[in-house]
């Protein structure tokens, strides 16, 4: 029996919900165990760095790395994977544009501590204690005296591409079971595109299966931008006529339009198509093109746009890092790096 | 393709470009560019000889794409694309680095000019890189014209079109044709506008060729150029060819409003004949005051009156369409110099109407009941930023109808005392001597600047009270009448047309021509002409002159019987498209659709119809419409350049 191919799949800046689409694939996993070596994967099982690094260079056949680059750990182990790895994937929308953390990137580290330690409502910490470098560990007890040192973050979040470089992505927040299940036929049967490509899901955006775009009207226009926070969209009716934000247009197909289905507009996870340059921008431009201003005031225009609070967390939900202009500018200067990391 | 070889032509324009930008450096900084193969200056490129040194550096140096930076596209994009397809290259690899009018003529600073014509020069040859070949494309076409409006510059423009064989529509809203040049106006002291028009009547009469559609509206115009699908709306006249102009009917008729073509100083019939020399020469029943009575039916001899008659649709296919639906006067409101306040004080029109021999006066100055001894004329009434609501612009024609006016006055009655009360007289061209004779004739000339004239409304009659600028008094006049010389607004329904037709927009709300210099009479839509007050405001003769430019142009297209294509349009990935109809919303031309290809929704492009405005594209959230000659991949690698990036992909 010839060895089996040997995977790796490796966690940077990640919520859990791309490894929780490893679990959805279900009985197929049983497949994957089958034909697959699983040689690390600290979600759920014991390998050590010291694991990989003893592995001769490219003797993993496919490194799958989800969530973004946010800390030099981050970092030194995705370019130990892109060194023992034959194909590195970005899986999911984190590791390939940013994903939600990636918003983070129009905030420095001071404002997001304080954020995180000091004053979201569901936090209890009265002795207002922050990260620090070094921690002492000492459990007498258990006879545990350590030293902890949290590893170094960075001023922004990267998407692993500015990093390594990147064979393939695997799009999703998180991949559907079918996209990364038929990613991974991709793989095994090597019927695989050109380098950097997008495997598994549609070249086309979403409205091509999109089973509402038959409802739209000749003319796309609409009189105001509405939110599901504060109307609730008819049903078979195309999301976007009625005024929704409904990304699918400039979001890359695959995920058989799962939210519209739920009545939900898209919110972009699937990402960018081939040949687009800026998410974001081109989302921008079809919502100004959409909007019927002919018959409106200067003042209605401005109103319409005010109507969504937060632009930004709508049109790059999931890339501002791989933006043309990806963070806010001047985050290199903050007092955590000093003082805290002496950066 | 093969890899670009590119060769880069730097033009001195005379002193244009050279006195400016040190042309030699900018030659050898393009040297030094990627894929620049030669690098070359003259100093006229587009000359002959400049020509040549491209075509022979294309043979000689086997050049795949050329970049001259000179002028302005616009000037000479043309030319350099004959040469070098004459050199047998395709002729869409050719870039323009405009050097000129964004470079030498707007700096003054040699060094500096030198550096940004550097830059424009790179940019342009980092599109060149990404040229593609373009071919042009041909669709036959209509050689029938549809000429929307009958007034005076419609007509021109139908005669003109039948005169060398095309047939023509001429479709008049009104129940007939004639417009307000039949009205009101001399073209010359000698000659009266009605006369011009009704000689031109004449001539409609005679022609076969010409279809006149009276009472009629363009509903609907599909299609696009050289094959426009228009749809008419033919209102019922109630009234048809065997009318012998009896008046019986007229007489029967119960219903009486104002006559609009009197500008309402008398009343007419729901039945009535427009004015002597209407055409076509019958009654009509104005179908929207109309009581539907029965009288004139009963009445009428001919049987020439049918009250079942309805609206008619007509759907015709021509190859172009001419607008010329002219102007509204300009409404003072109630109280703008005392207008509607006293039925002494009337417009610039209704004199006109006053002193025709068709006239309820049969043609004598009597207001009010009498003669007036003084009557005075306020002009750049609603123009020229007078009143709150008046316009900004010069409405052209008032200034020469009133002293034109003021003449005939004087001869007829010289013991009147004419006055004119002036901001600037615009009396252009050969109308000045009209104002030197005006002056003979002893009209009295009054110049008003910022404080406008004040009418007053006594007891005791009517005062003007005005500042006279030249002699910086403030002095009274008493008039027996007053003549608001009012000026031209856009029609009433320009929002109709605009919608229906197309057309775009100007300034001052009336229809724009695509360039007042470079595309004269044109809409920005291909094959769709102007002419007339619809562009703005003119006098008759200027009208007439532009309706045979509009025929012009339009015949220039009709003869060909078919219709070259620009190639740089947009064009759909079907790959890539997911049908999602943003592009459709944004086309201001309707060139876009959604079409069912094998069972999935792609966006099509009519390619006859593209204007190649980009909308589409910038919209198109999937890069799956692209501009050709302006794609993504082009532009980026421009605005690469421009930033200082690598000129390379």
């Amino acid at each position: 029996m010839s060895e089996k191919p040997k995977v790796a799949w490796y966690w940077c800046a990640s919520c859990g919900g791309c490894e929780e689409s490893f679990v959805d694939l279900a009985e197929r996993l049983l497949k994957v165990f089958e034909t697959f070596d699983i040689v690390f994967c600290p979600v759920a099982m014991d390998f050590k760095r010291e694991d990989v690094e003893k592995l001769p260079d490219g003797s993993i056949a496919v490194s799958l790395i989800n969530g973004g680059i946010r800390m030099k750990e981050h970092e030194e182990m995705v370019k130990l994977l892109r060194k023992k790895s034959n194909i590195v994937i970005a899986y999911g929308a984190c590791s390939a544009w940013g994903g939600v953390p990636g918003l983070a990137n129009l905030y420095n580290l001071d404002e997001i501590v304080e954020r995180k330690y000091l004053e979201i409502p569901t936090i209890e910490n009265p002795k207002e204690i922050l990260p620090t470098k070094k921690t002492i560990v000492n459990i007498p007890e258990a006879k545990i005296k350590a030293e902890l040192e949290l590893p170094e973050p960075l001023p922004t979040l990267l998407p692993i591409d500015k990093v390594i470089d990147v064979d393939y992505y695997i799009p999703g927040c998180p991949p559907t079971p079918d996209v990364f299940w038929n990613a991974l036929q991709a793989l095994l049967t090597g019927n695989l595109p050109p380098k950097g490509t997008v495997i598994g899901a549609l070249q086309r955006s979403l409205c091509d299966e999109c089973l509402l775009n038959e409802t739209k009207p000749e003319k796309l226009l609409v009189k105001e931008f509405k939110r599901v926070e504060k109307a609730i969209p008819e049903p078979n009716k195309c999301l976007l006529a009625q005024g929704f934000l409904c990304m699918g247009p400039v979001t890359r197909g695959g995920c058989t339009a799962l939210c519209i289905k739920a009545n939900m507009p898209c919110t972009g996870c699937f990402g960018i198509l081939d040949g687009v340059v800026d998410y974001g921008g081109k989302a921008i431009s079809y919502f100004g093109s959409i909007l019927d201003y002919s018959p409106m005031e200067e003042k209605e225009i401005k109103k319409a746009f005010e109507s969504i609070p937060d632009w930004i967390g709508t049109i790059y939900r999931y890339s501002l890092p791989s933006a043309k202009l990806s963070h806010r500018a001047g985050l290199k200067r903050s007092k955590l790096m000093k003082e805290v990391f002496e950066i | 393709m093969s890899e670009p070889r590119i060769g880069v032509y730097v033009c001195h324009c005379g002193f244009n470009i050279a006195g400016t930008v040190d042309v030699k450096k900018v030659v050898e900084f393009a040297k030094n560019l990627p894929n620049v193969v030669v690098a070359k200056e003259y100093v006229f490129m587009c000359s002959e000889p400049g020509q040549d040194l491209i075509k022979e550096d294309i043979k000689a140096n086997n050049l795949n794409r050329i970049v001259v930076a000179a002028c302005s596209p616009s000037l000479h994009e043309v030319t350099f694309r004959t040469a070098i397809k004459e050199a047998g290259l395709n002729k869409y690899l050719l870039e323009m680095a405009n050097i000129r009018e964004h470079c030498s003529w707007v700096h003054h600073d040699k060094e500096k000019a030198t550096e940004k014509a550097k830059e424009i020069v790179r940019m342009a040859v980092a599109k060149a890189r990404y040229l593609e070949p373009l071919e042009e494309l041909e669709v036959g076409a209509e050689t029938s014209a549809l000429v929307l409006g009958g007034g005076i510059a419609g007509i021109r423009a139908a005669l003109e079109l039948a005169n060398y064989g095309f047939h023509v529509y001429l479709v008049e809203k009104s129940p007939t044709i004639g417009g307000k040049a039949a009205l009101i106006g001399y073209i010359d002291p000698q000659t009266k506008g009605a006369e011009v028009v009704s000689k031109m009547i004449d001539k409609i009469k005679e022609c076969p060729r010409i279809q006149v559609l009276t009472n009629a509206e363009l509903i609907q115009l599909g299609g696009f150029v050289g094959n426009y699908n228009a749809k008419i709306r033919i209102n019922p006249r109630f009234v048809n060819e065997r009318c012998t102009l009896c008046g019986e009917c007229e007489e029967v008729c119960p219903v009486e409003v104002a006559n609009e073509y009197n500008f309402g100083l008398s009343r007419r019939k729901a039945i009535f004949l427009p004015f002597a020399n209407a055409y076509p020469p019958y009654y009509a029943i104005d179908y929207r005051v109309c009581v539907k009575c029965g009288e004139c039916e009963k009445v009428c001899r001919f049987r020439a009156i049918n009250l079942k008659e309805e609206a008619k649709i007509l759907e015709l296919k021509v190859g172009t369409l001419i607008v010329a639906t002219g102007y509204d006067p300009y409404r003072p409101f109630k109280g703008e110099y005392g207008y509607g306040l006293h039925p002494n004080i009337l417009t610039l029109f209704q004199l006109e109407r006053l002193l025709d021999p068709d006239s309820p006066t049969k043609g004598e100055l009597i207001i009010g009941g009498k003669i007036p001894k003084n009557i005075a004329f306020i002009q750049c009434v609603g123009s020229r930023n007078t009143t709150p609501g008046a316009k900004e612009y010069c409405s052209r024609m008032c200034c020469t109808t009133a002293i034109n006016s003021a003449i005939k006055i004087k001869e007829r009655y010289p013991n009147t005392n004419v006055y004119i009360l002036y901001k600037d007289i615009m009396t252009y061209g050969s109308d000045e001597t009209l104002y030197e004779e005006a002056g003979k004739k002893l009209v009295n000339f009054i110049k008003f600047e910022e404080k406008i004239p004040k009418v007053l409304i006594t007891p005791e009659g009517l005062f003007i009270e005005v500042f006279e600028y030249t002699i910086q008094e403030n002095i009274r006049i008493p008039v027996d009448a007053i003549v608001l010389s009012i000026g031209m607004l856009p029609p009433r329904d320009i929002e109709e047309l605009i919608a229906v037709t197309r057309v775009s927009c100007g300034g001052e709300g009336f229809v724009r021509e695509a360039h007042l210099k470079l595309a004269p009479v044109e809409a920005p839509t291909k094959g769709i002409f102007l002419a007339g007050c619809i562009t703005g405001p003119k006098n008759i003769l200027e009208s007439i002159r532009m309706g045979s430019a509009a025929a012009a142009k339009a015949m220039a297209l009709l003869s060909k019987g078919k219709i070259t294509i620009e190639p740089m349009i947009a064009q759909v990935n079907e790959e890539k498209c997911s049908g999602c109809a943003i592009c459709v919303g944004v086309c201001p031309y309707s060139a876009i659709s959604i079409k069912t290809v094998n069972g999935d929704r792609i966006a099509h492009v009519e390619k006859a119809l593209c204007m190649g405005c980009g909308t589409c594209s910038a919209a198109c959230p999937s890069g799956a419409m692209q501009h050709l000659g302006f794609k993504d991949l082009q532009l980026l690698a421009q605005t690469r350049a421009v930033f200082g990036g690598e000129v390379h992909g």
